[in-house]
């Protein structure tokens, strides 16, 4: 009797694992695709719900998403890509695509954007045309996180500045602007501590800016040449370096935790990307509203970048089909994506009356006509160490405008004959 | 005993998993970079590595950039090396005096910091020196004084070194404190006869007896503060422009955000011989004397 129990469960266990193995060969393996990025803020999570939500919807997909902090994640990124490791999904800010379409570990997204042509053509042309690398596009944009102003209502009341409601009214042109800085800077301000009338949060941000608004340039069209130091681009700086050390309505950057000022209520004005906005949210008691930065230069124009979804090189079709249902669903539903304080790239979806209600970052998102990324270069994370510490210089007073920009100048011409040395070298070993 | 066959390879045997792991994480990333370093070797670069002989090692001596990394990285260890050792010893002497059982609490105290990794400490301290709402400014406000601790080119450095020594003193405090444990009694209660008061003692009993302990405190101290990276890294970036930003700092952004191995590699082997230069002069140094 025992051994004809302990046959039947032996029939019991084969027989089932038949059946499982069976069951296994009919259905495909659950693709699994791993999504890094570099959202460790409040985006992170609102990224991870989205993910959360994708992965149930599709039992046939796993997204896998790790987050790191963007410093480190380039890095690991890169020696990932390096070392064929690549996650089959991640996100590249827009002025880092050359250096990654280059690298040669990028998918072009021209096949997705020829089968989902109407998803491209809601995209602004000049948002696609920045993740175009010699004719290919490298990225799906997902967002366009510009910089804008953000100002306390609270002291534009205070000082007057007001509209014909009495709402705070913020500058629109360079007198508006100065007129508001000024008058906004006291020395002792609600709390008895010194108020200042515009800060230099992101410095070089806010300066790159400005310098696009002078009209400044920054290469030559073929990138052999940094122009950094172009008339336009110092006279912004200048510009920039008088409000702190002439004016006096903004403080040096060492004197100074810009942000956190902003957050406490001391300062009227600052510019910062949207996705600085859930900072502020958090702080209940400062009354604050965002507007597009004001016009200080001959033309328009901010700072931006966008986060695009890219793809690694060598997926096999059925992950490539997955990767893009992935990256149609996230585009689909920016708009969760924009609550975390996001601008979403696509135009149906901004003209929404969810997004209008998104105050802030709808009045960032006027500014989408004139954006102005970051100088797409191969060599970009060379040259935006000389351009920070360029910016930093001058703010500072320890350089003046000019000879910041000169050095900085000519320590990027040397990366750039650098390079070009390489390129002359590489191209005589093919041949 | 005659040794047998097997006892003179024994210990071998011992040292093989070491001399292993030694040779396949240290030894040959260590030929393996010297040999990189003489090369143009761009990760990223269309062109394959290139012999240029000396060239990364020519460059190095022509970037002002990397003069300004060795200076930074000499202010930080002449600053930071004295006064560790100096409050080192000075906690340990004090915590010797304490009775026996109360000991302790005192080692545990000093050594706690220690004990956290960097990354904790990094974050840490930078609240305590925020502008606006650290603890540091906070308590000055009290007598109507602000420092911009991080963000002041000349500032910086001190606060690092400041924070430093409260993340590593535990260290070298624990080792001095058993070494003056060691000392044998009797010399001491000798020159008690003879009348000596107790600063006499200290300066001649106590600190040669301590020679070869204070020997290894200082070596490994000025090791371990030329590669200063972790609280460069965290506190301040390398800025404000560039104050702050070590040897170890820069040869990492060379390496790992401008992927230029063969310079970073050159770099790192000038350190390298820096560091054992200075330690080989400590040795002779401090043994002949």
């Amino acid at each position: 009797m025992r051994h004809l129990a302990g046959w039947l469960i032996i029939c019991l266990i084969v027989g089932l694992l038949c059946c499982v193995s069976g069951c296994r060969r009919e259905t495909q393996p659950q693709i699994v695709l791993r999504f890094w990025n570099g959202f460790t803020g409040p985006d992170g999570r609102t990224m991870l719900k989205l993910v959360k939500r994708f992965n149930s919807e599709n039992p046939d997909v796993h997204v896998l998403m790790q987050r790191m902090d963007w410093n480190t994640y380039y890095n690991k990124l890169f020696v990932a890509g390096i070392g064929k490791r690549a996650p089959e999904i991640f996100v590249v800010h827009t002025n880092a695509i050359v250096r990654f379409a280059q690298a040669n570990f990028v998918r072009s997204m021209d096949d997705y954007a020829a089968a989902h042509s109407g998803e491209i053509r809601d995209i602004d042309p000049n948002v696609w045309r920045a993740v175009e690398v010699n004719g290919k596009h490298y990225g799906l944009p997902l967002d366009v996180h510009a910089m804008g102003m953000y100002y306390n209502r609270r002291l534009f009341r205070e000082a007057g500045f007001v509209d014909a409601s009495g709402e705070a009214k913020p500058p629109r042109t360079r007198e508006e602007f100065m007129d508001a800085v000024r008058r906004m800077t006291r020395e002792k301000g609600a709390e008895g501590q010194k108020q200042w009338g515009f800060v230099f949060a992101n410095y070089s941000n806010t300066a790159y800016a400005f310098m696009k608004q002078f009209g400044g340039k920054f290469f030559s069209p073929d990138n052999s040449r940094c122009l950094i130091n172009s008339p336009e681009n110092v006279a912004a700086l200048q510009f920039c370096m008088d409000m702190v050390h002439k004016e006096k309505a903004a403080p040096s950057p060492e004197n100074f935790d810009a942000w956190v000022g902003f957050r406490q209520g001391r300062t009227a004005m600052t510019f910062e990307g949207i996705y600085m906005l859930p900072d502020l949210q958090k702080q209940k008691d400062l009354d604050f509203a965002g507007a597009p930065i004001p016009q200080v230069g001959p033309q328009a124009a901010t700072q931006t970048g966008s986060h695009n979804l890219c793809l690694r090189v060598d997926l096999d079709a059925r992950t490539t089909s997955a990767a893009w249902r992935f990256l149609k669903y996230l585009s689909d539903n920016s708009l969760d994506w924009a609550e975390g304080g996001q601008i979403p790239v696509r135009r149906s979806l901004r003209e929404s009356s969810r997004f209008k209600k998104m105050t802030v970052q709808y009045q960032f998102a006027r500014q989408i006509p004139y954006v102005a990324y970051l100088p797409q270069v191969p060599f970009v994370f060379e040259y935006n160490t000389e351009f920070d510490l360029a910016i930093e210089k001058a703010l500072r007073g320890s350089a003046t405008p000019q000879g910041a920009l000169d050095l900085a100048a000519a320590n990027v011409n040397k990366i750039i004959a650098r390079r070009l040395d390489d390129l002359r070298r590489a191209k005589g070993a093919r041949q | 005993m005659k040794p047998t066959r097997l006892n003179r390879w024994s210990g071998y045997l011992f040292v093989l998993p070491f001399l292993t792991l030694f040779c396949a994480f240290v030894l040959l990333p260590l030929i393996y970079g010297l040999r990189i370093s003489f090369y143009s070797w761009e990760l990223l670069s269309p062109a394959p590595p290139r012999f240029i002989g000396l060239g990364n090692y020519h460059e190095a001596m022509t970037d002002p950039y990397f003069w300004k990394a060795i200076s930074a990285t000499f202010r930080f260890v002449a600053l930071v090396v004295p006064l560790t050792v100096v409050i080192a010893l000075a906690l340990a002497v004090g915590i010797n005096t304490i009775p026996h059982k109360r000991q302790s609490f005192y080692r545990a105290t000093f050594f706690l910091p220690t004990m956290i990794t960097i990354s904790v400490a990094g974050i840490l301290w930078r609240w305590f020196y925020n502008g606006e709402f650290g603890l540091f400014n906070a308590l000055l406000a009290n007598f109507h004084m602000r420092i911009p601790w991080l963000t002041d080119p000349t500032w910086a450095m001190n606060s690092i070194v400041l924070m430093t020594l409260w993340w590593t003193i535990g260290g070298p405090m624990v080792i001095l404190l058993a070494g003056l444990q060691n000392l044998p009694d009797h010399y001491h209660e000798a020159a008690q006869i003879d009348g000596a008061n107790s600063w006499q003692r200290f300066l001649h009993i106590t600190l040669p007896l301590l020679r070869p302990v204070l020997l290894f405190v200082v070596v490994m101290n000025v090791i371990g503060a030329f590669q200063v990276f972790g609280q460069t890294f965290l506190l301040t970036s390398g800025g404000p422009e560039n104050a702050t930003r070590s040897l170890v700092h820069y040869i990492y952004q060379t390496a790992f955000n401008h992927y230029r191995m063969g310079y970073a590699s050159a770099m790192s082997w000038l350190l390298f011989v820096l560091i054992g230069t200075f330690s080989l002069i400590q040795f002779r140094w401090l043994r002949e004397r």
